[in-house]
């Protein structure tokens, strides 16, 4: 069984280049040619955690691995990490700033919509170190 | 040639290379958004199932050696009854003095025996996405615009998932071709294969349509003649004779192929219009990971400026813009009464305007059939492209280095080197 693996920086603040890696990870399962429908997903939850990662972090790196029989992405950053994760998960919960706000994103949906989309979703968080999100989707 | 006539269709693309002309300057590789164009032999090449139509190269090349097959004037001695349907884009093409029935006028002068107005296939769309797509929930959001045939090519290659949101309505060139077709059959007794209909171009990938259509079975548009090759003929037919009363146009119909012209006519509140292909895949890629919620309408355009600047065209777009929209302010608004948007809401739910053929995806990106197997080539990919500069020079005759790598890896390059890297060796050799 052959394993591929991608790895993507993505910085703090850097709206300029926020999504490429979810942008690079379609293009790398649609030439696998995975399902769409899975691909989409993919893309969705990819592209929330990378913004996360983007807004509320310091700085992290998106990964990529793939199997025979499932893709799983993992969203590894340095920050202050989330205290309640079972708070942070729940619709509508958002510590986004103003300035973000206007930007379009704090709607509180993030974390919900990767939950939803992933068929296995972990978050795992230590206070003042940072967070971890992983999910697998099976193709 | 008429369309229809050739036996493979399934591979025409109206976009070809004139080989003479080109000089395998490398310009066209880097504009094509689908890396359809390799340079092999020192000239370049499209490979047909990548290619979308979208004329990006013909506008690009400064040699004019990419070129559109298109029909010549001589297809009209294949019909007793001749139909011209010039796409709107022409009204924009003239001086501002010129009014629409001079233009059309002289466009019938050169051998047609009516001039059809695309105008009625923009007001029958029109009404029937305000009156029921956009009613019911049959077809996801945001509605897609099916007009341009490039744009459905390339989503059906890069963004296969958004098929389903694609408006399953024909174009306002092909409702008009069945209805001019349909009347004139009935006015003048001419058996259907007898009158032709000769649509008046300023698209590429349209006439790659005709041929080889997208959603539907079989085109009713007989012959596709450039804009750009006819508008000649037009000028020195220009007040030669009486002046007839053609035009039935209406403000909205004449703003349909200005970007933005069909969302505002359809009245749609929450639409983004796109323009240019580039920007059209950017904002595609934000529908596709759901970034754009709430949205109704996405009408994109593969042309700058929307179909007046297609390939075809004569008139810069942005000038041709300003006259459509000077000619639009002197006509009147469309009325429609309820009886004629019930007919045409009919004509949607029996699939004589409707696209009653599923658009299929084209997984053509994909490495292999075997998923396992697309994964040694992705890792094979990759190793080679350790060992690559980065540069996306195109010597190598692809237009990036992954391209380059992808080619090896796929098997359709066993010829080319990368010029950087052999001199790169070769230096450190000789040290
Ligand atoms: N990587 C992270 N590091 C620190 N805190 C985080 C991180 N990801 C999420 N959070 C916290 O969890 C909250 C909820 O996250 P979620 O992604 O659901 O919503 P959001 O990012 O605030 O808004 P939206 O995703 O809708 O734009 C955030 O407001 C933030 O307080
Ligand atoms: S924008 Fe118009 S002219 Fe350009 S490719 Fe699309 S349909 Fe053709
Ligand atoms: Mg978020």
């Amino acid at each position: 069984m052959s394993l591929i693996q991608y790895h993507f920086n993505v910085e703090k603040d850097d709206f300029d280049r926020a999504g490429e890696a979810s942008s690079n990870i379609k293009k790398i399962l649609r030439q696998l040619g995975i399902d769409a429908a899975i691909i989409r997903k993919v893309a969705i939850s990819t592209y929330e955690a990378e913004i996360n990662v983007v807004i509320h972090s310091l700085g992290g790196v998106i990964s990529l691995e793939i199997d025979t029989s499932s893709i799983k992405i993992t969203a590894k950053d340095r920050g202050p990490g989330i205290a309640n994760i079972e708070l942070a998960m729940q619709a509508g919960y958002s510590t986004a700033s103003d300035k973000v706000r206007e930007m379009g994103f704090g709607a509180g949906m993030g974390l919900p919509n990767m939950e939803k989309c992933a068929d296995k979703f972990e978050v795992e968080s230590v206070v003042g170190i940072g967070t971890t999100i992983t999910m697998h989707m099976y193709i | 040639m008429k369309a229809g006539d050739s036996v493979d269709n399934k591979y025409f693309h109206s976009v070809v290379l004139q080989e003479d002309r080109c000089i395998g300057c490398t310009s066209c590789l880097k504009v094509c958004p689908t890396e359809a164009i390799r340079l092999r032999d020192g000239k370049a090449r499209i490979i047909g199932e990548k290619c979308i139509d979208c004329g990006e190269c013909i506008r690009i090349c400064p040699n004019h050696a990419k070129n559109a097959v298109t029909d010549k004037l001589t297809v009209l001695q294949n019909f007793k009854y001749k139909i011209a349907i010039p796409s709107l884009v022409l009204y924009g093409q003239f001086a501002n003095k010129v009014g629409v029935n001079a233009m059309l006028t002289a466009l019938k002068e050169i051998g047609f025996d009516e001039v059809y107005e695309a105008t009625i296939g923009t007001e029958i769309i029109t009404k029937v996405i305000q009156e029921k797509i956009l009613k019911e929930d049959k077809i996801e959001r945001p509605l897609i615009n099916s007009s341009c045939p490039a744009i459905l090519r390339l989503i059906q290659i890069r963004f296969p998932d958004l098929l389903p949101n694609v408006v399953d309505i024909e174009t306002p060139i092909e409702i008009t071709a069945r209805i001019a077709k349909r009347d004139a059959a009935l006015r003048t007794g001419f058996d259907i294969s007898d009158i032709g209909v000769i649509f008046i171009t300023p698209c590429t990938a349209r006439v790659t349509s005709i041929r080889n259509p997208l959603g539907i079975e079989q085109s009713y548009i007989d012959a596709a003649i450039s804009m750009k090759e006819i508008y000649g003929h037009i000028i020195r037919n220009l007040n030669a004779g009486v002046e007839e009363n053609i035009t039935l146009s209406t403000r909205e119909s004449m703003e349909w192929s200005i970007i933005g012209g069909q969302s505002k006519a359809i009245g749609v509140e929450k639409y983004i219009a796109v323009d240019g292909i580039n920007e059209v895949i950017k904002v595609l890629e934000e529908i596709e990971t759901g970034r754009l919620e709430g949205l109704e309408f996405f009408e994109g355009m593969a042309c700058v400026g929307g179909c007046i600047g297609g390939p075809l065209t004569i008139e810069n777009p942005y000038i041709a813009k300003a006259k459509l929209q000077s000619i639009a302010r002197d006509l009147p608004c469309k009325e429609t009464s309820e009886e004629q948007i019930k007919q045409y809401i009919k004509m949607y739910e029996e699939g004589l305007i409707s696209l009653t053929e599923p658009i299929e995806p084209r997984a053509i990106m994909k490495l292999d059939k075997d998923i396992s197997v697309s994964m040694k080539k992705m890792e094979m990919i990759e190793e080679i492209l350790k060992h690559l500069p980065g540069l996306d020079c195109g010597v190598c005759g692809a237009p990036t280095c992954r391209a380059f790598s992808e080619d090896i890896v796929k098997g359709e390059n066993q010829k080319s080197i990368c010029i950087v890297k052999t001199m790169e060796t070769f230096k450190k050799k000789k040290n």
